[in-house]
C-alpha cells in the first residue's frame, strides 16, 4: 500500500499539533497536511500547513488537490474561552464542519473521516445510565447549545457516510480532557483558588488523559471504524474526591443560586464555566469504552483516577516530563 | 525543610505524651497548624496521643478529607458503608426491630435479581434490604438497589444513596450490573408503589410492563422475590398536594401526619415493626435466550413474582401482629 495521506484540521490546537508530529514520523504516512489559521504549538518538520479558516468556502478549493485519503476533523471548540464568543464557537463548530464536508464531497480520494467530537452529546442528567453506550444519544432532551451543535455535527457526518458508502466516518466522542500540557475547562477549574460546587451534589466524572486522547486519534486514523466511539479513561471519580485530592478549598453553593454566583465570578473575570460544564458539576457523566478498546484497538493507559492523579502530580511542583514526550519519541 | 520546622515537629510529638487526651489533641492540632501543616495532616499527627478508637477515627477522617478513599465504578464507597453501619444497625435493631428470614435464598455469589415491594420516596426499604443481607447472610455482599429516578435529583440524599449502593433505576443499569454478576434489588412497583396512599398499604400495584423479568431472562439471573413488611407504615400518606409536587418537579407531594407540618422532622420515619422475608428463587436458566421476547411468558413470570410477594406479605403481616409495638 502506498503511503497514506492525511489532512488534520485544527492543527494549531494542542492535540492537532501532537497528532501531526506523530504521523509525520510514522513511515506509513507519506503526507500530512494541517489546516488552521493559528500556528502549530509544536515544531513540525514535513507537515504542509494550509493557512485557511475552516468556516470559509475557500477550503473546498484547497483540500481536493492534496489528494488525502484521511481527514481528521479536530476543530470542534469545546468551550467559549478568551477570544471566542459562543457565537464564534457555534460558527466554527457547525459551519466549519459543513464547509469541511463540502470540501470532502469534491475530493474523491477521501476514504475515511475521523472526527474528534464530544461526549457532551449525551448531556449530563440525574437519571442517566451509569455508563453511556454509543447508541444512547437520544435518551434525554437536548439542554445546551453546545449539545445541540454536537448533535447537529454528528448528523451531518452520518448523512455524509450514508451518501458515500465507500468512506468511513468515525465519530470519536471525547470526554473532557485532562493533562498538564492542555488548557481545558477542567484544568482551569482545578486551578481556581476556591472551587465552586453544588451543595449536596457529588457527581461521578470521567475524563480522558491527554496521552490517551492522542492515542485514540492515532488508533482511529490507523483503524477507522464506522459510527460513534466513546473516548474516555475507564472508571469515574467523584467530584468531591477529586477536589480533595487537588487540595482545593470548595465553595458549596445552593443549587438555585449557583448560576448567580458563578455569573458574578464571570463578570469579575475570575472564572468562565460553560453551560455544559455547569451541568457536569451537578450531575456528572460517564461513558462505556468497550468499543474503543475492542474495535478501535486503543486501550487507555490511564484510568480516570490515575489521569487526575497524574495531572495533579505534574502540577504539584515536582513537575515530571509531560507523559506525551515518551509516547512521541521514536 | 528548615531545621526550625523539624524542631517544631519534634516538640509536638514530645508534648503528646503528658497532656490529657482531648485537650492534648486540640493543642497539637493547633500547633501543627501553626507549624504550617494543612488541616488533615495536622489532625492525623495530633491524634497520636488519643486512645485507640478515637485515634483511628480521626486518622480516617483526615485521610478521607484529603481524598484518600475509593469509590467503585458505580459510586459505592465501602468505607462509607462501614462508617454508617452503626446508624443502620440502630435503625435495624432498635428503630424498626427487623426480623429477617430466608436470607439463604440469596445466592452468595453470581448474579441475582431481588424483587421487593416498595413504599415511600426515600428508599429506606432498599437500604434495610441491603443491610439485612450484610448482617444476616453467611457470605455478606453489597446488593445494588435501583432507586426511583427522581431521588437522584435531590441534594445530599442522592450522594448518600449512591455511596451505599443505590443506582438510577434504568434498564441499562440493571442489565449491566447483572452482566457484571452483581446482586441487584429492584422495586417493580416503581413510582406507583412510592405514591401509594396509606389505606392501600401492602396491596401490590401493577408491576409495570414486566421489564425486570425481561432483564432477568436476558441475563439469566434468578429472581428472588422479597416481601418487606413494615416499610409501608413509616410514612403513612394520607393525602397528596399534586400542585406543590409539580412545582418541585416531584412525582407527587405526600401529606403524612408529620410531613410537611414538622418541616425536616417530618422526614423522620415512624418506628413501625419490620419483617423481611426472602423467598425461594424463581429459576430462569431453563428458558432460552429468546424467552425475553415472549410477552406471555414475561407477564406470566411477572405475575408469579407478584403473587409470591403478595402472599408472603399477608403471611408476615399476620405473624407480625401489631404494626408499631
Amino acid at each position: 500500500m502506498a503511503g497514506r495521506r492525511v489532512l488534520i484540521t485544527g492543527v494549531g490546537s494542542y492535540l492537532g499539533g501532537a497528532l501531526a508530529r506523530r504521523l509525520e514520523r510514522d513511515p506509513e504516512f507519506e503526507y500530512v497536511a494541517g489546516l488552521d489559521t493559528r500556528r502549530p504549538r509544536v515544531s513540525l518538520e514535513s507537515t504542509e500547513l494550509i493557512d485557511a479558516d475552516i468556516r470559509n468556502a475557500v477550503i473546498a478549493r484547497l483540500i481536493p488537490p492534496a489528494e488525502v485519503d484521511t481527514v481528521v476533523h479536530n476543530q470542534i471548540v469545546r468551550r467559549p474561552g478568551p477570544g471566542i464568543s459562543p457565537q464564534a464557537m457555534h460558527d466554527i463548530n457547525v459551519i466549519g464542519s459543513l464547509q469541511l464536508l463540502a470540501a470532502c464531497e469534491k475530493a474523491d480520494s477521501v476514504r475515511s473521516i475521523v472526527i474528534r467530537g464530544s461526549a457532551g452529546v449525551y448531556g449530563a442528567e440525574p437519571h442517566a445510565p451509569q455508563f453511556f453506550r454509543e447508541e444512547m444519544t437520544r435518551l434525554f432532551p437536548m439542554r445546551t447549545r453546545f449539545q445541540r451543535d454536537v448533535a447537529e455535527i454528528e448528523n451531518y457526518f452520518e448523512t455524509y457516510s450514508r451518501r458515500h458508502p465507500g468512506a468511513v466516518c468515525t465519530m470519536l466522542r471525547y470526554q473532557p480532557g485532562i493533562g498538564s500540557s492542555q488548557d481545558t475547562q477542567i484544568t482551569r477549574y482545578l486551578s481556581l483558588p476556591v472551587v465552586p460546587t453544588y451543595l449536596g451534589f457529588d457527581p461521578r466524572l470521567q475524563f480522558v488523559h491527554e496521552h490517551d486522547a492522542l492515542e485514540a486519534l492515532v488508533a482511529a486514523v490507523r483503524n477507522p471504524v464506522r459510527g460513534a466511539v466513546n473516548v474516555a479513561a475507564p472508571g469515574t471519580i467523584g467530584l468531591t474526591r477529586m477536589v480533595r485530592l487537588a487540595g482545593r478549598p470548595t465553595l458549596p453553593i445552593v443549587p438555585p443560586l449557583f448560576d448567580g454566583v458563578t455569573g458574578v465570578g464571570k463578570r469579575l473575570g475570575l472564572l468562565d464555566l460553560s453551560d455544559d460544564f455547569t451541568r457536569l458539576l451537578r450531575y456528572g457523566r460517564a461513558t462505556d469504552t468497550t468499543r474503543l478498546v475492542e474495535e478501535v484497538g486503543c486501550r487507555p493507559r490511564f484510568t480516570t483516577v490515575e489521569a487526575v492523579r497524574d495531572y495533579l502530580r505534574a502540577q504539584g511542583g515536582r513537575r515530571l516530563l509531560p507523559v506525551l514526550r515518551h509516547a512521541v519519541a521514536p | 525543610m528548615s531545621a526550625a520546622r523539624v524542631d517544631e515537629r519534634e516538640r509536638i510529638r514530645f508534648d503528646a505524651a503528658d497532656a490529657a487526651p482531648a485537650i492534648g489533641f486540640l493543642r497539637r492540632l493547633r500547633e501543627g497548624l501553626d507549624a504550617g501543616l494543612d488541616l488533615p495532616e495536622a489532625a492525623a499527627r495530633g491524634a497520636a496521643g488519643l486512645p485507640g478508637g478515637a485515634r483511628d477515627a480521626v486518622r480516617r477522617a483526615a485521610r478521607r478529607r484529603a481524598g484518600g478513599y475509593d469509590e467503585d465504578d458505580w459510586g459505592l464507597d465501602e468505607e462509607f458503608v462501614e462508617l454508617v453501619f452503626p446508624f443502620f444497625e440502630f435503625l435495624y435493631d432498635r428503630w424498626w426491630r427487623v426480623e429477617t428470614s430466608g436470607v439463604v435464598h440469596v445466592p452468595s455469589h453470581g448474579r441475582a435479581l431481588l424483587a421487593a415491594n416498595h413504599a415511600g420516596i426515600l428508599p429506606w426499604d432498599g437500604t434495610m434490604l441491603s443491610f439485612a443481607i450484610q448482617r444476616e447472610h453467611p457470605l455478606p455482599r453489597y446488593p445494588r438497589f435501583l432507586v426511583l429516578n427522581w431521588a437522584f435529583d435531590l441534594p445530599v440524599i442522592s450522594v448518600a444513596m449512591r455511596k451505599v449502593g443505590g443506582v438510577v433505576a434504568s434498564p441499562y443499569n440493571a442489565f449491566q450490573l447483572l452482566e457484571e454478576d452483581e446482586l441487584v434489588a429492584v422495586f417493580p412497583e416503581g413510582v406507583k408503589g412510592a405514591g401509594k396512599p396509606f389505606r392501600e398499604r401492602y396491596r401490590l400495584q401493577r408491576f409495570g410492563r414486566g421489564g425486570f423479568v425481561e432483564i432477568a431472562l436476558r441475563t439469566r439471573a434468578p429472581i428472588v422475590p422479597v416481601a418487606i413488611v413494615g416499610s409501608e407504615e413509616i410514612y403513612p400518606k394520607l393525602g397528596d398536594a399534586p400542585a406543590v409536587g409539580r412545582l418541585l418537579g416531584a412525582p407527587y407531594f405526600p401529606l403524612t401526619p408529620t410531613f410537611p407540618w414538622l418541616g425536616p422532622l417530618g422526614a423522620v420515619p415512624l418506628p413501625s415493626k419490620w419483617r423481611i422475608e426472602f423467598c425461594e428463587p424463581i429459576p430462569i436458566a431453563d428458558y432460552g435466550p429468546n424467552a425475553a421476547d415472549d410477552r406471555s411468558l414475561v407477564f406470566e413470570l411477572s405475575e408469579r413474582v407478584r403473587e409470591t410477594i403478595q402472599q408472603k406479605l399477608y403471611e408476615n403481616l399476620v405473624k407480625r401482629g401489631s404494626a408499631f409495638l
